[in-house]
Protein backbone atom coordinates (compact mmCIF):
# COMPACT_ATOMS: atom_id res chain seq x y z
CA UNK A 1 0.00 0.00 0.00
CA UNK A 2 3.25 2.23 0.88
CA UNK A 3 4.78 1.68 -1.85
CA UNK A 4 1.62 2.28 -4.09
CA UNK A 5 1.20 5.75 -2.64
CA UNK A 6 4.54 6.65 -3.13
CA UNK A 7 4.91 5.85 -6.96
CA UNK A 8 1.68 7.17 -7.37
CA UNK A 9 3.13 10.30 -5.43
CA UNK A 10 6.42 10.32 -7.73
CA UNK A 11 4.45 10.14 -10.96
CA UNK A 12 2.62 13.12 -10.19
CA UNK A 13 5.21 15.27 -8.78
CA UNK A 14 8.31 14.25 -11.08
CA UNK A 15 7.40 16.14 -14.17
CA UNK A 16 6.76 19.33 -12.53
CA UNK A 17 10.07 19.26 -10.54
CA UNK A 18 11.82 18.22 -13.89
CA UNK A 19 9.57 21.58 -15.11
CA UNK A 20 11.30 23.60 -12.31
CA UNK A 21 14.36 22.42 -12.74
CA UNK A 22 14.29 23.02 -16.93
CA UNK A 23 12.75 26.75 -15.33
CA UNK A 24 15.88 27.24 -12.98
CA UNK A 25 18.24 30.37 -14.52
CA UNK A 26 15.74 31.85 -17.25
CA UNK A 27 14.42 34.94 -17.00
CA UNK A 28 10.88 34.39 -17.12
CA UNK A 29 10.09 38.13 -18.75
CA UNK A 30 12.82 36.95 -21.42
CA UNK A 31 10.80 36.43 -24.97
CA UNK A 32 13.25 35.67 -27.96
CA UNK A 33 12.02 37.88 -30.72
CA UNK A 34 10.83 36.19 -33.52
CA UNK A 35 12.16 39.16 -35.71
CA UNK A 36 15.99 38.01 -35.12
CA UNK A 37 17.47 36.98 -38.80
CA UNK A 38 14.27 38.49 -40.84
CA UNK A 39 13.82 41.46 -42.70
CA UNK A 40 13.80 44.81 -40.20
CA UNK A 41 10.07 45.92 -40.56
CA UNK A 42 9.92 49.22 -42.28
CA UNK A 43 9.49 52.49 -41.25
CA UNK A 44 9.53 56.50 -42.34
CA UNK A 45 9.51 58.61 -39.32
CA UNK A 46 10.31 62.18 -39.24
CA UNK A 47 12.67 63.20 -36.81
CA UNK A 48 12.73 64.98 -33.24
CA UNK A 49 12.09 69.10 -33.75
CA UNK A 50 11.33 68.63 -37.47
CA UNK A 51 13.31 67.52 -41.01
CA UNK A 52 12.72 65.48 -43.90
CA UNK A 53 11.80 61.67 -42.18
CA UNK A 54 13.85 58.68 -41.91
CA UNK A 55 13.25 55.70 -43.93
CA UNK A 56 14.95 52.48 -42.84
CA UNK A 57 15.09 51.76 -46.62
CA UNK A 58 17.39 54.55 -47.35
CA UNK A 59 20.09 53.33 -45.17
CA UNK A 60 20.36 50.15 -47.03
CA UNK A 61 23.91 49.03 -47.16
CA UNK A 62 24.72 50.44 -43.91
CA UNK A 63 24.87 48.44 -40.25
CA UNK A 64 21.63 50.03 -38.26
CA UNK A 65 21.69 50.52 -34.47
CA UNK A 66 17.92 51.73 -34.07
CA UNK A 67 17.43 52.40 -30.17
CA UNK A 68 13.96 52.50 -28.88
CA UNK A 69 13.92 54.62 -25.70
CA UNK A 70 11.86 57.89 -23.54
CA UNK A 71 13.16 60.27 -21.46
CA UNK A 72 10.97 58.68 -18.43
CA UNK A 73 13.46 55.40 -18.44
CA UNK A 74 16.21 55.84 -15.94
CA UNK A 75 18.24 52.79 -17.89
CA UNK A 76 17.93 54.89 -21.32
CA UNK A 77 19.30 57.97 -19.55
CA UNK A 78 21.98 56.11 -18.36
CA UNK A 79 23.24 54.45 -21.87
CA UNK A 80 22.80 57.99 -23.39
CA UNK A 81 26.11 58.77 -23.01
CA UNK A 82 27.33 55.74 -24.21
CA UNK A 83 24.64 56.03 -27.42
CA UNK A 84 25.74 59.40 -27.86
CA UNK A 85 29.52 58.57 -28.13
CA UNK A 86 29.15 55.86 -30.34
CA UNK A 87 28.40 57.52 -34.29
CA UNK A 88 31.98 59.21 -33.65
CA UNK A 89 33.51 55.99 -33.03
CA UNK A 90 32.26 53.88 -35.55
CA UNK A 91 32.25 56.15 -38.47
CA UNK A 92 29.33 56.77 -41.18
CA UNK A 93 28.84 53.01 -41.99
CA UNK A 94 27.28 52.47 -38.66
CA UNK A 95 23.86 54.38 -38.85
CA UNK A 96 22.25 55.02 -35.09
CA UNK A 97 18.63 56.00 -34.87
CA UNK A 98 16.67 56.73 -31.15
CA UNK A 99 12.73 55.77 -31.84
CA UNK A 100 10.95 57.50 -28.86
CA UNK A 101 8.83 55.33 -26.98
CA UNK A 102 5.26 56.74 -25.29
CA UNK A 103 6.92 60.26 -24.88
CA UNK A 104 6.05 63.84 -25.25
CA UNK A 105 7.99 65.63 -28.52
CA UNK A 106 8.49 68.50 -25.52
CA UNK A 107 10.01 66.12 -23.09
CA UNK A 108 12.33 64.73 -25.50
CA UNK A 109 13.56 68.09 -26.82
CA UNK A 110 14.14 69.42 -23.42
CA UNK A 111 16.23 66.11 -22.75
CA UNK A 112 18.32 66.07 -26.07
CA UNK A 113 19.32 69.95 -25.28
CA UNK A 114 20.24 69.27 -22.13
CA UNK A 115 22.13 65.91 -22.38
CA UNK A 116 23.37 66.15 -26.09
CA UNK A 117 22.15 64.06 -29.21
CA UNK A 118 24.17 62.70 -31.54
CA UNK A 119 21.98 61.11 -34.23
CA UNK A 120 18.05 61.35 -35.07
CA UNK A 121 15.73 60.60 -32.75
CA UNK A 122 12.35 59.85 -34.39
CA UNK A 123 8.92 60.67 -33.55
CA UNK A 124 6.83 57.18 -33.54
CA UNK A 125 2.87 58.52 -33.71
CA UNK A 126 0.96 55.36 -32.13
CA UNK A 127 3.54 53.40 -31.55
CA UNK A 128 3.25 51.70 -35.38
CA UNK A 129 6.86 51.29 -35.40
CA UNK A 130 7.20 50.04 -31.54
CA UNK A 131 4.13 47.29 -32.35
CA UNK A 132 6.00 46.48 -35.54
CA UNK A 133 9.46 45.60 -33.68
CA UNK A 134 7.71 43.92 -30.83
CA UNK A 135 8.88 46.14 -28.30
CA UNK A 136 8.40 45.08 -24.79
CA UNK A 137 9.31 48.41 -22.88
CA UNK A 138 12.39 50.45 -22.62
CA UNK A 139 15.29 50.31 -23.53
CA UNK A 140 15.38 47.93 -26.32
CA UNK A 141 17.68 47.99 -29.55
CA UNK A 142 18.14 46.25 -32.69
CA UNK A 143 20.92 45.73 -34.73
CA UNK A 144 20.44 45.68 -38.39
CA UNK A 145 22.56 44.38 -41.00
CA UNK A 146 23.62 46.25 -44.34
CA UNK A 147 21.06 44.22 -45.91
CA UNK A 148 18.29 44.60 -43.84
CA UNK A 149 18.42 41.99 -41.26
CA UNK A 150 17.80 42.14 -38.06
CA UNK A 151 21.04 40.39 -36.50
CA UNK A 152 20.58 40.60 -32.90
CA UNK A 153 18.47 42.29 -30.20
CA UNK A 154 19.31 43.57 -26.66
CA UNK A 155 17.19 44.54 -23.79
CA UNK A 156 18.54 46.53 -21.34
CA UNK A 157 20.95 49.56 -21.17
CA UNK A 158 24.23 48.70 -23.76
CA UNK A 159 27.38 49.15 -21.93
CA UNK A 160 30.27 50.37 -24.87
CA UNK A 161 31.72 46.49 -24.71
CA UNK A 162 28.26 45.03 -25.49
CA UNK A 163 27.84 47.98 -28.06
CA UNK A 164 31.10 46.90 -29.75
CA UNK A 165 30.03 43.37 -29.93
CA UNK A 166 26.59 43.72 -31.71
CA UNK A 167 27.94 46.15 -34.06
CA UNK A 168 30.84 43.73 -35.04
CA UNK A 169 28.36 40.89 -35.41
CA UNK A 170 26.44 43.05 -37.41
CA UNK A 171 28.40 44.28 -39.35
CA UNK A 172 30.12 40.82 -40.11
CA UNK A 173 26.83 38.82 -40.83
CA UNK A 174 23.36 39.16 -41.94
CA UNK A 175 20.74 36.34 -40.84
CA UNK A 176 22.14 35.08 -37.63
CA UNK A 177 19.74 34.56 -34.62
CA UNK A 178 21.54 36.11 -31.35
CA UNK A 179 19.43 37.26 -28.39
CA UNK A 180 20.41 38.70 -25.41
CA UNK A 181 18.31 40.24 -22.49
CA UNK A 182 19.28 41.75 -18.86
CA UNK B 1 -27.56 68.30 -46.65
CA UNK B 2 -30.17 67.42 -44.14
CA UNK B 3 -31.01 69.17 -40.40
CA UNK B 4 -30.90 65.48 -38.88
CA UNK B 5 -28.13 64.85 -40.67
CA UNK B 6 -25.68 67.64 -40.27
CA UNK B 7 -26.88 66.93 -36.18
CA UNK B 8 -25.93 63.79 -36.87
CA UNK B 9 -22.39 64.42 -38.20
CA UNK B 10 -21.95 67.19 -35.60
CA UNK B 11 -23.06 64.68 -32.88
CA UNK B 12 -20.45 61.97 -33.92
CA UNK B 13 -17.82 64.34 -34.83
CA UNK B 14 -16.17 63.98 -31.19
CA UNK B 15 -16.55 60.29 -30.95
CA UNK B 16 -14.13 60.08 -34.27
CA UNK B 17 -11.89 62.35 -33.39
CA UNK B 18 -11.34 60.25 -30.11
CA UNK B 19 -11.21 57.19 -31.52
CA UNK B 20 -8.21 58.24 -33.51
CA UNK B 21 -5.58 60.18 -32.38
CA UNK B 22 -4.45 63.43 -33.51
CA UNK B 23 -0.91 62.25 -33.90
CA UNK B 24 -1.42 58.69 -35.22
CA UNK B 25 -0.44 57.66 -38.76
CA UNK B 26 -1.87 54.96 -40.42
CA UNK B 27 -0.71 51.24 -40.38
CA UNK B 28 1.81 50.62 -42.64
CA UNK B 29 -0.61 48.04 -44.77
CA UNK B 30 1.85 46.94 -47.51
CA UNK B 31 4.26 45.76 -44.44
CA UNK B 32 1.05 43.87 -43.38
CA UNK B 33 0.58 42.26 -46.30
CA UNK B 34 3.87 41.20 -46.77
CA UNK B 35 3.21 39.34 -43.58
CA UNK B 36 -0.68 38.14 -43.34
CA UNK B 37 -0.89 38.10 -47.14
CA UNK B 38 -3.73 40.42 -49.33
CA UNK B 39 -6.91 41.43 -47.20
CA UNK B 40 -9.20 38.61 -47.54
CA UNK B 41 -12.30 39.73 -45.30
CA UNK B 42 -15.25 42.26 -46.28
CA UNK B 43 -14.30 45.79 -45.21
CA UNK B 44 -16.28 46.41 -42.41
CA UNK B 45 -17.41 50.01 -40.67
CA UNK B 46 -19.26 51.18 -38.16
CA UNK B 47 -21.09 48.82 -35.41
CA UNK B 48 -19.13 45.83 -37.32
CA UNK B 49 -16.05 46.85 -37.59
CA UNK B 50 -16.18 48.00 -33.50
CA UNK B 51 -17.34 44.60 -33.08
CA UNK B 52 -14.99 42.70 -34.79
CA UNK B 53 -12.03 44.81 -33.92
CA UNK B 54 -13.54 43.98 -29.87
CA UNK B 55 -13.49 40.49 -30.48
CA UNK B 56 -10.29 40.19 -31.85
CA UNK B 57 -8.35 42.62 -29.10
CA UNK B 58 -10.12 39.97 -26.83
CA UNK B 59 -7.99 37.02 -27.92
CA UNK B 60 -4.50 39.32 -28.07
CA UNK B 61 -2.41 39.67 -24.89
CA UNK B 62 -1.35 43.02 -24.32
CA UNK B 63 2.71 42.56 -24.75
CA UNK B 64 3.33 45.28 -21.56
CA UNK B 65 0.96 43.94 -19.17
CA UNK B 66 0.37 41.10 -16.89
CA UNK B 67 -2.25 38.31 -18.01
CA UNK B 68 -4.75 41.61 -19.68
CA UNK B 69 -5.93 41.08 -23.17
CA UNK B 70 -5.16 44.16 -25.47
CA UNK B 71 -9.14 45.24 -24.84
CA UNK B 72 -8.79 44.89 -21.57
CA UNK B 73 -5.64 47.41 -20.81
CA UNK B 74 -5.82 51.28 -20.21
CA UNK B 75 -1.93 51.08 -21.44
CA UNK B 76 -0.65 52.95 -24.03
CA UNK B 77 0.82 50.09 -26.15
CA UNK B 78 -2.72 48.62 -25.51
CA UNK B 79 -4.50 51.76 -27.10
CA UNK B 80 -2.15 52.06 -29.95
CA UNK B 81 -2.89 48.20 -30.58
CA UNK B 82 -6.64 48.27 -30.89
CA UNK B 83 -6.66 51.22 -33.00
CA UNK B 84 -4.04 49.39 -35.38
CA UNK B 85 -6.77 46.42 -35.31
CA UNK B 86 -9.81 48.98 -36.16
CA UNK B 87 -7.40 50.06 -38.76
CA UNK B 88 -6.61 46.30 -40.16
CA UNK B 89 -10.13 45.31 -39.66
CA UNK B 90 -11.42 48.45 -41.93
CA UNK B 91 -8.67 47.44 -44.52
CA UNK B 92 -10.17 43.62 -44.71
CA UNK B 93 -7.53 41.87 -43.04
CA UNK B 94 -9.43 38.79 -41.47
CA UNK B 95 -8.90 37.61 -37.57
CA UNK B 96 -6.28 35.28 -38.35
CA UNK B 97 -4.43 37.49 -40.34
CA UNK B 98 -4.09 40.13 -37.97
CA UNK B 99 -3.22 37.79 -35.23
CA UNK B 100 -0.59 36.84 -37.64
CA UNK B 101 0.57 40.30 -38.05
CA UNK B 102 1.28 41.11 -34.37
CA UNK B 103 2.90 37.42 -34.30
CA UNK B 104 5.20 38.13 -36.66
CA UNK B 105 6.27 40.96 -34.21
CA UNK B 106 5.90 39.17 -30.81
CA UNK B 107 5.82 35.65 -31.31
CA UNK B 108 2.92 33.27 -30.28
CA UNK B 109 2.77 34.53 -26.70
CA UNK B 110 1.03 37.45 -28.30
CA UNK B 111 -2.00 35.10 -28.71
CA UNK B 112 -3.77 34.58 -25.63
CA UNK B 113 -5.68 31.40 -27.12
CA UNK B 114 -2.47 29.37 -28.37
CA UNK B 115 -3.26 27.65 -31.85
CA UNK B 116 -3.54 23.71 -31.96
CA UNK B 117 -0.04 23.19 -33.77
CA UNK B 118 3.08 21.60 -32.45
CA UNK B 119 3.87 21.53 -29.12
CA UNK B 120 0.67 23.53 -28.04
CA UNK B 121 -1.62 20.35 -28.16
CA UNK B 122 0.18 19.66 -24.91
CA UNK B 123 -1.60 22.84 -23.48
CA UNK B 124 -5.24 21.73 -24.50
CA UNK B 125 -4.54 17.75 -23.93
CA UNK B 126 -2.56 17.78 -20.64
CA UNK B 127 -5.59 18.70 -18.53
CA UNK B 128 -7.42 15.70 -19.58
CA UNK B 129 -4.53 13.26 -19.79
CA UNK B 130 -3.24 14.67 -15.65
CA UNK B 131 -7.65 14.19 -15.20
CA UNK B 132 -7.46 10.49 -16.65
CA UNK B 133 -3.72 9.53 -14.72
CA UNK B 134 -5.11 10.94 -11.43
CA UNK B 135 -8.07 8.86 -11.49
CA UNK B 136 -6.64 5.98 -13.06
CA UNK B 137 -4.06 5.99 -10.01
CA UNK B 138 -7.19 6.03 -7.85
CA UNK B 139 -8.53 2.99 -9.12
CA UNK B 140 -5.36 1.38 -9.11
CA UNK B 141 -4.87 2.06 -5.19
CA UNK B 142 -8.42 1.22 -4.35
CA UNK B 143 -8.54 -2.05 -6.48
CA UNK B 144 -4.77 -2.83 -4.76
CA UNK B 145 -6.49 -2.75 -1.49
CA UNK B 146 -9.47 -4.27 -2.31
CA UNK B 147 -7.52 -7.69 -3.16
CA UNK B 148 -5.83 -7.78 -0.12
CA UNK B 149 -6.94 -10.76 1.55
CA UNK B 150 -8.78 -10.23 5.17
CA UNK B 151 -5.69 -11.85 6.98
CA UNK B 152 -3.49 -9.73 5.89
CA UNK B 153 -5.65 -6.46 6.40
CA UNK B 154 -5.95 -7.95 10.37
CA UNK B 155 -2.43 -8.21 10.34
CA UNK B 156 -1.79 -4.85 8.88
CA UNK B 157 -4.46 -3.68 11.59
CA UNK B 158 -2.71 -5.15 14.49
CA UNK B 159 -0.69 -3.33 17.00
CA UNK B 160 2.95 -3.88 16.41
CA UNK B 161 4.81 -5.50 18.93
CA UNK B 162 7.58 -3.04 19.82
CA UNK B 163 10.13 -5.34 22.47
CA UNK B 164 9.99 -8.34 23.00
CA UNK B 165 10.35 -7.95 27.07
CA UNK B 166 13.70 -7.20 27.06
CA UNK B 167 15.08 -7.02 31.03
CA UNK B 168 18.48 -5.16 32.38
CA UNK B 169 21.17 -7.41 32.18
CA UNK B 170 21.84 -6.19 35.81
CA UNK B 171 20.05 -8.76 38.46
CA UNK B 172 18.54 -6.05 40.46
CA UNK B 173 17.76 -3.88 37.73
CA UNK B 174 16.41 -6.88 35.85
CA UNK B 175 14.12 -7.71 39.11
CA UNK B 176 12.65 -4.29 39.71
CA UNK B 177 11.51 -3.82 36.05
CA UNK B 178 9.62 -7.66 36.19
CA UNK B 179 8.19 -6.12 39.86
CA UNK B 180 6.79 -2.71 38.06
CA UNK B 181 5.66 -4.30 35.10
CA UNK B 182 3.72 -6.84 37.57
CA UNK B 183 2.06 -3.69 39.23
CA UNK B 184 1.76 -1.84 35.63
CA UNK B 185 -0.13 -4.77 33.70
CA UNK B 186 -0.73 -7.28 36.68
CA UNK B 187 1.65 -9.86 34.73
CA UNK B 188 2.37 -12.86 37.53
CA UNK B 189 6.00 -12.72 38.22
CA UNK B 190 6.09 -9.79 35.85
CA UNK B 191 6.05 -12.03 32.85
CA UNK B 192 3.72 -11.77 30.11
CA UNK B 193 1.14 -14.03 29.97
CA UNK B 194 1.92 -17.14 27.82
CA UNK B 195 5.22 -16.74 27.78
CA UNK B 196 6.65 -17.77 30.62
Amino acid sequence: MNRKVLVAGLVVTLPLVGLMLMSLGRDSHKVESPLLGRQAPPFSLRPIGGGAPVTLESLRGKTVVVNFWATWCVPCVDEHPVLTAAPQRYGSDVVFLGVVYEDEEPNVQSFLREHGAAYPSLVDEGGKVSIAYGIYGVPETYFIAPDGTIVSKYVGPLRPDLLDGFVQEAQARAGTRRSDAR
Amino acid sequence: MKPTAVLLVLLLAPLAAAQTPPDHTPVDLAHVESIAGPPRAPRLTGAALEAEAKHIAAVLRCPVCQGLSVGDSPSAMATNMRQQIRELVAAGFDEDQILSYFEASYGEFVRLQPPLRGVNWLVWIAPGLGLLLGLGVVSWVLRGASTETPEAVAAAELPVEIVPDPLPDDPARAKAVLRVRELAYGWPGGLRPGKA
